[in-house]
């Protein structure tokens, strides 16, 4: 039969299959066992990096106290948006959104993300700093389509809201290529950030802290699932300057009632603390701590009033009559006069074949130390000047402290000069000529200082020679209570003669609380010392010649002031230099605030306001809306006025 | 129609695999779709419970009725089929790019589950009354046709993955019925000459994508390459003991997409390890012999034609999708029977088991 026939297929191939399926399923098997037990390790391996994170969490950095326990410095919580470049699946799409989301141009994303290009795809690369709530919540609603997108909640400097001392604090930013390459910076990754400036900079180290970690379960849109474990991050130590916040803003507050820009170091000349850093115009610190935008930065750097620099430090002036106080100490230590040393000023003098002017046309008449420092009399200066020689002015100005650097702990101080017959020869291969000191004996010609320098200087004349270096931190606390910070060691000391020492300070007396340049300064009670200084912008001729050109520069001699108080057993010193105020005792009121408001606190007295401005607004306000404009613009039309009455009544007096 | 004490002849311990490795299923989906960020089960786990009932009710239908007396019909249901799968052509349910499901409020449909029964129905009948055999040209074309009509309609919803799977149904039919071995290796040269062919000229881009992908994964490690990677990953960090239940991390955190579905085993190899794959493998290769024993006993060509279709495209998609789950083939929509989500899956599958326990059972019956 056909039909039982056909059947003897059925059998054999039917075992045919069976064999088949036998082998398939023991290739299955041996497949399986290869992935699960041979290689085991590496998928174990594969699937823990898949969902365990480890995630930074940012240290808080430390505090800035001022010296009597008020928070200057501190942190608040800012949120960041950051791309996780492992999640991403259409880059374009989401850097689109993102923009829509911020209003941030696209083309900032690209830069940034270039910068990172070489790092892991799964570290986060912060996009937005510091975004505000409405982007955050943006951001928050589009998770399912934005899933690279991260949200973290990062502790964010927060520095006083106006501005307050802040170049002192300087700022905090991500840190840079350079920084990165120097491997100078303790080993910070990159994003890490750091401070950039100011005592953010210097205490860096001390500020930073110790980032925590935690390591989580994600799932595949990278969301957290599970908290695995978390080291916490340790704040950064807490720094108690030597800055007392009510002397800082009286200083401020001087500077912007009087309406000009400048610089001021007001510090304790017994122990070289400073208890005030000024200059102005500033910048808002706050705009660099989540991630400054780069219009802005571009802003600060190009703005011809130089917002960025701080002119405490960095700027150096001709520090005028403020330097006779160096060349009477050098006179007096060297024994070259007494104070009693009489000198005839007859409205000019000349050396070396050349006529050098008084500032007092029909002259001094006979003058001795004390009355010559209360006049500012030239004459008697460049006489001292002459019989010094160069070379002893320097060293007295390096022992004073007006000289190189004054050792402050900021960053990037520049050094003033006074100069020598070795520095003349080394920078220009040409000998010193006797008649250039003529004119360094009234702080003119080359003479270039810093306000700190000058503060320094007329701090060490305070306290009877002994050149502290200037200071800003008082204590530390690292987690272990507050540890005092060993103030550095003087840079020079030197025992001047008591009755020299009586003799300037009667002299500077004199000039605030006698027929002085100074009276502005007068306090009743306090005895406060002083001395005006003008430091020229432009020689004399050189102002004829720009008066026609129609320059816009501002061609207005720059004033000074050099303050200590009381005058026995000074306990506040400083410079106070106000930028194109064009005379010495209109920068002299602010130091009173500063001194007034010193000895109030010390007394417990109400704080003083600052008198009704008596000075008008000077230089070009400000056309950026970033720098605080310190002049209200009402004022400004009387101001303007007023200032050929200043001129006038100025020019009678010097 | 039933007689009494019949169901003495069935194969218990086959039914008592098919039904243990559906529990296993259960539990896998229970697994798979179990939500982590809310605690609880998907919904999916309950459709698949009332699927897998569903099912086991179709195991008893098709186990009741003599398959003698199916095959009788077997031209009236591939015509039906036929109709329904053109029908989701026109009026069915749209997802994921494809037309496969027709709407039947609280569940969907697919007729093409179902087409993989009717195929081995009409195919075994054909070669069944055929005294020939299959050993001629001219029967197997004809045989053929029945499976072109059928793959043809699948293929264009498009659903490639199933219409593969009735190749598998038609020739191991036509094997078992004597199709000659110069056949055999004919239809073998053939599909190796055709492949270049079908690249060209047949192949989606997607289709493409994927074969390329999986001869090269990191090409395309985000996308394409993505879930193969993963799988490998998922099967690999199971070890021999597996992570536990609901422990796994590649599943519950959603590193393998699909993982209730098409990679149901990859997650399976990882919760329970080697041991866990030990155990579905050997109950999967039970019940292949266990089938294939009833082939061996069933009384007529018709009941061994039938079964060895059935089980044909069964081992297929088994042996398929678990090669894929381990990241060893390209990915293909292609559920693991018994295992997988899907209730057409579940209950086809269940009621193709009914048909192979209907042939053993009445094995001595006339």
């Amino acid at each position: 039969m056909r039909f039982v026939e056909d059947r003897r297929h059925l059998p054999r191939r039917l075992a045919a299959l069976r064999a088949g399926v036998i082998v398939v399923f023991g290739v299955l098997a041996t497949c399986f066992w290869y992935f699960q037990v041979v290689q085991h390790q590496k998928f174990q391996e594969m699937a823990q990096n898949n969902h365990l994170r480890t995630l930074a969490l940012r240290a808080p950095r430390g505090t800035l106290f001022d010296r009597n326990g008020r928070v200057l410095v501190e942190n608040r919580d800012a949120f960041n948006i950051s791309l996780v470049r492992e999640q991403t699946h259409d880059l374009d799409g989401t850097l689109a959104a993102l923009a829509r989301i911020t209003g941030i141009a696209r083309e900032e994303f690209d830069a940034i993300l270039a910068r990172h290009a070489n790092e892991p795809r799964y570290r986060p690369v912060l996009l937005v700093g510091d975004a505000s709530l409405a982007q955050v919540s943006a951001v928050l609603a589009r998770r399912l389509e934005l899933p690279d997108l991260l949200v973290q909640q990062v502790p964010t400097r927060h520095y006083p809201t106006d501005e307050m001392a802040a170049h002192l604090f300087g700022y905090v930013g991500e840190i840079t290529e350079q920084q990165l390459a120097r491997q100078d910076h303790g080993g910070f990754g990159p994003g890490a950030i750091i401070g950039q400036s100011g005592v953010e900079q210097i205490y860096n180290a001390e500020l930073m802290g110790v980032d925590g970690a935690r390591r989580v379960v994600v799932n595949s849109v990278g969301r957290e699932i599970e908290i695995l474990g978390e080291r916490p991050p340790a704040e950064g130590a807490r720094l108690r300057l030597t800055i007392d916040a009510d002397l800082q803003r009286a200083v401020e507050n001087g500077f912007r009632a009087t309406g000009y820009w400048g610089a001021a170091a007001v510090l304790d000349p017994r122990t070289g603390e400073i208890l005030s850093l000024v200059s102005l115009p500033a910048y808002d610190p706050n705009r660099f701590a989540a991630g400054i935008d780069r219009a802005t930065w571009t802003r600060l750097n190009t703005d011809g009033l130089r917002p960025l620099q701080n002119r405490a430090i960095q700027g150096r002036y001709s520090p005028g009559s403020t330097f006779k106080i160096v060349v009477a100490t050098a006179a007096l230590e060297e024994g070259i006069v007494t104070p009693d040393h009489r000198i005839f000023c007859g409205g000019g003098a000349t050396f070396y074949g050349r006529y050098f002017k008084c500032h007092l046309a029909g002259g001094h008449g006979s003058l001795d130390m004390r009355h010559a420092i209360e006049k500012s009399c030239n004459v008697y200066f460049y006489t001292l000047g002459n019989m010094l020689g160069v070379d002893r002015i320097h060293k007295w100005a390096q022992l004073l402290g007006l000289a190189d650097k004054t050792g402050i702990d900021l960053p990037h101080e520049a050094e003033s000069l006074v100069p020598s017959t070795e520095w003349k020869r080394r920078r220009t291969g040409e000998k010193w000529y006797a008649g250039e000191t003529i004119s360094v004996a009234i702080g003119q010609g080359q003479v270039s200082v810093t306000p700190l320098a000058l503060a320094t200087m007329i701090s060490t004349v305070a306290n009877g020679g002994t050149r502290q270096v200037p200071h800003l931190v008082q204590a530390i606390d690292d987690g272990h209570g507050w540890q005092p910070v060993t103030p550095p060691a003087p840079l020079a000391v030197t025992s001047m003669q008591p009755e020299h020492v009586a003799a300037l300070h009667d002299g500077l007396w004199l000039a605030v609380n006698g027929a002085g340049t100074a009276g502005r300064a007068r306090l009743p009670g306090y005895d406060v010392a002083g001395k005006t200084g003008t430091a020229q912008v432009i020689s004399n001729q050189g102002r004829d010649r720009a008066r026609g050109s129609g320059t816009s520069r501002d061609l207005r001699d720059h004033g000074w002031f050099v303050f200590f108080a009381p005058r026995d057993h000074p306990q506040i010193a400083g410079a106070i230099f106000a930028e194109h105020s064009e005379h010495g005792y209109l920068a002299a009121p602010i130091a009173r605030h500063v001194i007034d408001t010193y000895f109030a606190k010390l007394e417990g007295r109400p704080l003083p306001d600052y008198p009704a401005p008596k000075a008008a607004p000077a230089g070009p306000l400000p056309a950026d809306p970033d720098v605080v404009a310190i002049v209200d613009p009402t004022d400004r039309g009387t101001g303007e006025a007023a200032r050929p009455a200043v001129r006038r009544a100025a020019a009678a007096r010097e | 129609m039933f007689e009494r004490r019949l169901h003495r002849h069935i194969d218990w311990l086959l039914l008592a695999a098919v039904l243990l490795l559906a529990g296993i299923g259960l539990v896998m989906i229970y697994s798979t779709t179990y939500d982590v960020m809310q605690g609880r089960v998907g919904a999916e786990f309950y459709k698949q419970l009332y699927a897998a009932l569903l099912g086991v009710a179709a195991l008893a239908v098709c186990l009741a009725i003599d398959y003698r007396t199916l095959a009788e019909y077997s031209l009236v249901v591939f015509v039906a089929i036929a109709l329904l799968l053109l029908y989701v052509l026109v009026f069915g349910v749209v997802a994921g790019g494809a037309r496969r499901w027709i709407n039947l409020g609280p569940m969907n449909l697919q007729p093409s589950e179902f087409a993989k029964v009717a195929l081995a129905l009409v195919v075994a009948t054909f070669f069944a009354e055929n005294r020939r055999g299959a050993g001629n040209w001219p029967d197997l074309a004809t045989a053929a046709v029945l499976l072109v009509v059928l793959a043809g309609l699948i293929a264009k919803q498009p659903d490639l993955g199933t219409a593969v799977t009735l190749v598998p149904i038609f020739l191991g039919i036509a094997f078992v019925a004597g199709m000659r071995l110069k056949v055999v290796a004919a239809i073998l040269a053939l599909a190796i000459v055709a492949a270049p062919a079908a690249w060209m000229f047949a192949l989606k881009d997607y289709q493409k994508s994927r074969i390329e992908t999986f001869l090269d994964p990191e090409k395309d490690a985000r996308g394409a390459g993505y879930q193969q990677i993963q799988a490998r990953v998922t099967v690999g960090s199971g070890g021999v003991t597996g992570k536990g239940f609901l422990q796994g991390t590649q599943g519950q955190y959603k590193f393998l997409p699909v993982a209730h579905n098409d990679f149901v085993y990859s997650v399976l190899a990882e919760e329970h390890g080697f041991v866990g794959v030990l155990v579905t493998l050997g109950l999967y290769l039970l019940v292949i012999l266990r089938s294939l024993d009833a082939a061996r006993m069933a009384k007529d060509r018709l009941g061994a034609f039938l079964v060895v279709g059935l089980i044909s495209g069964f081992t297929f998609q088994v042996v398929y999708n678990i090669t894929m789950s381990a990241g060893l083939a390209p990915v293909k929509g292609l559920p693991l029977p018994l295992l997988s989500y899907g209730g057409s899956s579940i209950m086809a599958t269940l009621a193709s088991f009914g048909l192979v326990l209907n042939v053993r059972m009445r094995r001595f019956t006339n």
